[in-house]
């Protein structure tokens, strides 16, 4: 299995959120559900004070505590990828998952009744695209792959101030800070 | 706020807990009683937990987007909490179900019933806290939580069986048994408040580590919902007031709509107390 993951360059984001809108657009999401958020933290002081956006979606963690606390195992790790998907043949629409992300990646449906996530695009990438997120973004500063090769690129950093600690989920994510 | 079918399911669900084990003490402590005399004491009280429980089971189910898929939910026993909850939940409600239509068809209360779902019943009070403290969300990440879910079950549990049982011993001028059985359900009702108090005394009020992206500082939420907080402990000390009055007094005229007042005090209390939990969470 080669474990996909998410690049997000906080040093050229400059919080312009066209990924949230690409991927609401992409998903046909209604307001107020996200596959992809941009979260603004203000850190330091004066005179250094420093504002940061950071692009969030699902990591599709290592250890992904949505899955592991499902009641109806409809979350699951996909093999060939670990890509985390939600099988909504089994979801209850119980919304324990979103108690239990620390990420806020589960986005509930109202609709459909059910939790619905990022799924990193995964018909436009069987086409060989990119995730919509990625390709939209004016500033470069989102990219996919094998977490592998992201790492190797761009350092093992999953933690920025604000974010909650990657230890409780070991995300497959990289942060430039 | 939009856990209301949350907060009247574990309202109901854990006051027909403790109620139950109030009446499989009674039946204990009168095991002289012929099995006729408790049939007609229990057959209202064991409909009305019998209904409290459904009622409860129905609030769960509103909150399923999905309730078709509802059996899916104990598919993850191993490692989801909400699952466990689930799965005993279901036991708990049958087993009272079935203890309600045994009684009612063989004229006779069974203990064994009874006991078996007061046991059942505390371990479901458990996994529910479980859920909780288990999550990522700070402010239910405590002890709190357990003291706070067990101390509801006391009270609501012993007021709501002193409400069913005791006019009905008073009208049978069985003052004396009316009395004892008030006296022990005012202790228990009491050892659930003091459960309450030390779960908030051990409430951490500064969160070390955030959890969840977005989350907030918990002393804030907790300053902004000061009047309700308030408003809760204010409620539970007139209820107690009340209640102990109960105990002690003479005067039978109005006991009933007393009691009944009561136990509405503490339905508020707990009530309260629940929402601004839940809201402690969203
Ligand atoms: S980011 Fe959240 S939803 Fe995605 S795998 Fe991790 S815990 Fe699950
Ligand atoms: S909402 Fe669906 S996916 Fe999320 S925990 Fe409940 S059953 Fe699982």
């Amino acid at each position: 299995m080669t474990q996909v993951g998410f690049f997000i360059d906080v040093t050229k984001c400059i919080g312009c959120k066209t990924c949230v809108i690409s991927c609401k657009d992409k998903n046909d999401l209604e307001v107020g559900r996200n596959f992809r958020r941009v979260y603004s933290f203000e850190t330091g002081e004066f005179p250094n004070p420093r504002l940061a956006h950071l692009s969030i979606s699902c990591n599709h963690c290592d250890k992904p505590k949505c899955m592991e606390n499902c009641p109806t195992t409809a979350i699951y790790k996909r093999k060939e990828d670990g890509v985390v998907l939600i099988d909504h043949d089994k979801c209850v629409g119980c919304k324990y998952c979103e108690w239990n992300c620390p990420y806020e990646a589960p986005q509930y449906s109202e609709e459909l009744g059910r939790m619905t996530k990022c799924d990193t695009c995964i018909d436009l990438r069987e086409n060989g695209e990119e995730p919509v997120c990625v390709t939209s973004c004016p500033m470069r500063a989102i990219e996919f792959g094998p977490i592998d090769e992201l790492r190797k690129k761009h350092g093992t950093n999953s933690d920025i101030w604000g974010l909650p600690s990657s230890t409780i989920t070991k995300p497959n994510l990289v942060i430039k800070k | 706020m939009n856990d209301w079918s949350l907060l009247i399911f574990t309202i109901a669900i854990q006051a027909a807990i403790g109620s139950i084990w109030m009446l499989w003490m009674f039946q204990f402590k009168h095991k002289k009683k012929t099995d006729q005399e408790i049939f007609q004491l229990f057959k209202v009280p064991l409909i009305v937990i019998a209904a409290l429980s459904i009622i409860g089971l129905g609030a769960s189910f509103s909150h399923l987007g999905t309730p078709s898929n509802a059996f899916n939910t104990i598919r993850n026993i191993g490692s989801s909490w909400m699952s466990r909850e689930i799965l005993v939940t279901g036991m708990f409600i049958g087993i009272v179900v079935v203890a309600c239509a045994w009684a009612l068809y063989r004229q006779r209360i069974s203990p064994w019933l009874l006991f078996g779902a007061g046991l059942i019943g505390l371990v479901d009070v458990y996994c529910m806290a479980a859920i909780y403290t288990n999550s990522l969300v700070g402010p239910w990440n405590s002890i709190y939580t357990f003291m706070s879910f067990y101390g509801t079950t006391f009270i609501l549990g012993s007021v709501l069986a002193g409400a069913l049982l005791t006019p009905v011993l008073y009208k049978q001028k069985k003052d004396l048994e009316a009395k004892q059985f008030l006296n022990i359900a005012f202790i228990i009702m009491l050892s659930g408040v003091a459960l309450q108090v030390i779960g908030v005394a051990l409430f951490p009020t500064s969160m070390q580590e955030i959890n969840m992206i977005g989350e907030t500082v918990e002393t804030a939420i907790l300053a902004s919902y000061k009047g309700m907080i308030a408003s809760r402990w204010i409620i539970s000390i007139v209820g107690i007031a009340l209640f102990g009055y109960l105990t002690i007094s003479t005067f039978k005229k109005l006991y009933t709509r007393l009691m009944i007042l009561t136990l509405l005090l503490f339905v508020m209390s707990e009530g309260l107390s629940r929402y601004v939990f839940y809201l402690l969470g969203s």
